[in-house]
Parts: structure tokens; sequence; C-alpha cells
């Protein structure tokens, strides 16, 4: 070996040690932030007319110590009438839906009937981003007393909890072959099944709840691109079209505008079908804008999330491209998108009250036209002043 | 099925870790392709396996 050889070696593995150390550093780091974002909790303050807290894993109990156990917050006014779920979460990243069931918790009076929230229905998703979308872990809503964060979660289960997928996906029961990752998607995974998989089960203690429970209508809310037609829709199963179309043409009249669809028998896996074809439940579906998920915007920022404010989908919406209408002046702002799922959820609740009178939920919370004058953060109370048996960070 | 599920996973993980382990084996000690550059991508390679057996991303 010559003098050379001799002292190259050492150097090399100094270099390769050097390499090595700068990596960890670096997956350390990102390490941090993904860790952060796994454990990361929303504080909300209930409003007084809570009666009880449950979890999902109390419709199939191996869900408990599971990362898709979510509580389900139940508001009883103890007078006998109907019951109603409302689903946000389902996709955490469509956070209008979770945060309008946060401000229906903290500002909710329930006078008949029973009304159950389940804030983040797919709580794995909430965990993680979207992989290959670089966009914020949160955002920020200003309040009368600080500032609220909440999650940008991922549209599917988080795959350190549900991993590996298949190669394709049959939908249970029905056979119907689905793209492979809609294994992880909530909102194809209904009626689900007690021994499936991780989101397979959220999707049948989900069903579970409705059934045991007898919840005589269930609302999941969503957001949807501009670009995606059924997009500032009401969903609707066909036991629940009359009353889904009642509210439609009600508040396309006195609110915002809202279309109407009804649930296609060969959509497998989705909310408004199976709610409604594996229980009595009316199944009622919710989309508002969100331009943050649509493909075509800029730079995926906290201000696009919250103003819905983006330059290329002007011009989108500019060539009549979009399937609502869409300026730069007004964006998709939060208050409206969540003002859109409070609105719309109540006044389904109205109708079928009128429909059936023994089904009658009388049940107020923030309307669209409070969100559009007040904001989402007047609705946000301060957990360090609230009673403590009322604040849930989850 | 969810027995089923969870082998699968543990056979998944026990994938992720011999092909970290087989990166880093050759990250130290390999016979083709030694230069800085190859230094640099197995050891950006092994990132995600690290992340992933840790049970971070």
């Amino acid at each position: 070996m010559s003098n050379h050889q001799a002292t190259a070696q050492p150097s090399k593995l100094l270099q390769k040690i050097i390499i090595l150390a700068v990596v960890a550093v670096l997956a350390a780091i990102g390490g941090i932030s993904f860790r952060n974002q796994r454990l990361f909790k929303e504080t909300v303050v209930s409003s007084d007319a809570l009666t009880e807290t449950r979890w999902l894993s109390d419709y199939l109990p191996s869900l408990k110590g599971t990362y898709s156990d979510t509580p389900i917050f139940v508001y009883d006014s103890g007078v006998e009438g109907g019951s109603v779920l409302y689903m946000g979460g389902t996709h955490p990243y469509e956070p209008a839906c979770s945060l309008s069931a946060f401000i229906m918790m903290e500002n909710i009076k329930v006078e008949k009937g029973r009304v159950f929230i389940i804030p983040q229905a797919s709580y794995s998703a909430t965990t993680s981003g979207i992989l290959g979308n670089a966009y914020p872990v949160s955002f920020d809503i200003k309040t009368d007393w600080g500032k609220s964060t909440f999650k940008i979660g991922d549209r599917v289960t988080n795959p350190l909890d549900q991993w590996p997928d298949s190669f394709t996906y049959i939908h249970y029961p029905s056979g119907q072959s689905q793209a492979y990752q809609d294994l992880r998607n909530l909102n194809r995974c209904y009626p689900g099944r007690p021994d499936g998989t991780l989101t397979e089960r959220v999707a049948f203690a989900v069903m579970e709840l409705i059934r045991s429970e007898k919840i005589d209508m269930s609302i999941d809310a969503h957001e949807a691109s501009l670009m995606y037609p059924v997009v500032g829709t009401y969903v609707a199963h066909d036991r629940a079209m009359d009353i889904a179309m009642m509210a439609a043409m009600d508040l396309s009249a006195t609110t915002f505008d809202m279309k109407i669809e009804q649930s296609p028998g060969s959509l497998k896996g989705f909310t408004h079908r199976e709610w409604g074809d594996y229980s009595d439940t009316l199944a009622v579906l919710m989309e508002t804008p969100e331009p943050f998920i649509d493909r075509i915007v800029g730079p995926l920022t906290e201000d696009l999330m919250t103003e819905g404010k983006d330059l290329f989908l002007s011009f989108a919406g500019d060539k009549g491209l979009t399937f609502v209408p869409y300026s730069l002046e007004t964006g998709w702002p939060m208050r409206t998108r969540v003002g859109r799922h409070l609105s719309g959820a109540a006044k389904v609740v109205e109708y079928m009250g009128m429909f059936f009178p023994e089904k009658q939920v009388i049940a107020t919370w923030p309307s669209y036209k409070e969100l559009q004058e007040l904001d989402c953060g007047h609705f946000l109370h301060d957990p360090a002043t609230a009673d403590p048996d009322l604040v849930f960070k989850i | 099925m969810i027995l089923a599920q969870t082998i699968v996973t543990y056979i998944y993980y026990i994938i992720t870790a011999i092909i970290g382990i087989t990166l880093l084996k050759k990250f130290f000690k390999r016979e083709k392709r030694q230069g800085l550059v190859y230094d640099l991508v197995y050891a950006y390679c092994l990132v995600p396996f690290i992340l992933r057996l840790l049970q971070i991303k």
C-alpha cells in the first residue's frame, strides 16, 4: 500500500461520517416537524349544552388506543324528539368542516331532541399532510382574545396507521374496484366492517353509532375544488332528497346559492349512499368551495386557506371554468365556507322537522349571516377563562 | 383479517429495515461508484427508511 492510499482511507471515512451527520441533522429537523404535526391537538370550548362525551371506540372496541379513535360530543335536550349527527373532518385537508363543527360545539343550544357532533371523523388523517403537497400544517383564526390554531391534515388515513396499500381496493361489500389509495379514504369505505382495515373499522363504527343511536339525520361536511362540478352542493340519499331539495331552494332564495344532487346508486363507499342504504338515517353530504385544493392554484399558503384568493383561479373563473362564481376580490374566505356549512346543516334539520314532525330537532348555532358579519373567531371562546370541564384538547 | 393485516404490516417494516441496513452498509463499503455524489445519494436515500422505522413519517 502506498503512503497516498494509507492517508486517503481515514479521510474518506471521515467524509462519510460528516455526510451522515449532516443528513441525520436534516432528518431530525424534518422528523421533529412531522412528529409535532402527529401530536398537535386542537382546542375547543364546548357550550354548556354538552351532556356527554363518547368515543368512536365505544361503538367498536378494536379502535381503542389507535389514532383513529375520535371523540363524539352529545348534546341532549332531554326533550323527546329526533336526533342529528353532524360530522366534520372526514377529509382533514378540508378544514372548514372541522372548524364548522367546532363553532357548532362552542355555541350550540338544543331545545328538542339530540345532536351528536364528530369534529374529526378521520382523526388519523389529521396527523399528516398530503404526500408531495407542500403546504402549512395549520392555520390561525383571530379571535376576540388572541388566536386559535387548527390543523390542515391529509385526505386519507396516515400511512403510519394503515400500511401498506394493496394494489387495488375492492370495496366491501359491493366488490366494486376503486382507486388503490381509497382504501385509506374514509368516504370510500362505508359501510365498513368490524374486522377490516383501520379505515373500514372507522366507517363501521360510525355506522354503528348511526344505527344504535337511531340517528334520524346524518350530515357529512366536505369541501371541494371549484373546478369540481359537485361544489356548493347538497348530495342527498334517495330518502333525504325531498328535504335537501327544499333546503337548497330555501337557501338559494334567501341566503346563498346551493345546488342539489341525488346520490348515484353506483357510487359505493360514500356517506350519502351507504349511510342511507345500511341504516334508516336521512343522509346528506355538503360541499363548500375550497380554492386551496384546486389543482391550478399558486403557492399553498395559509392566506390561501383562510382567504381563498388566487390569481390563477381567477383566470379560470373569468373564463367560466369554475362551477361556482369566483373573483379575486372576494375569494372564498373561511367565514363564508364555515357559514355555508352551519346554515346548510341548520336548514336540512329544519326541513326534517317539517316533513317528519316526530323527528323534529330544535337546535341553534351561528348562521351564515352571523359568520359573514362577525367572522369565525368571534364564535370561539377563550379556553383560559372557560369552565375547565368544557375545554377539550383533541 | 386484522391479524393478517398486522402480519403484513410487520413484514413491511422488516423489509424497510433490511433495505435501510443494506443502504447503510453500502454507504460505508461499496466497490463501484465511490465518489462524493454517491455518498450523498446513499445518505439521502436512507432518510425515509429511518423515519418510517421510527414511526415518524
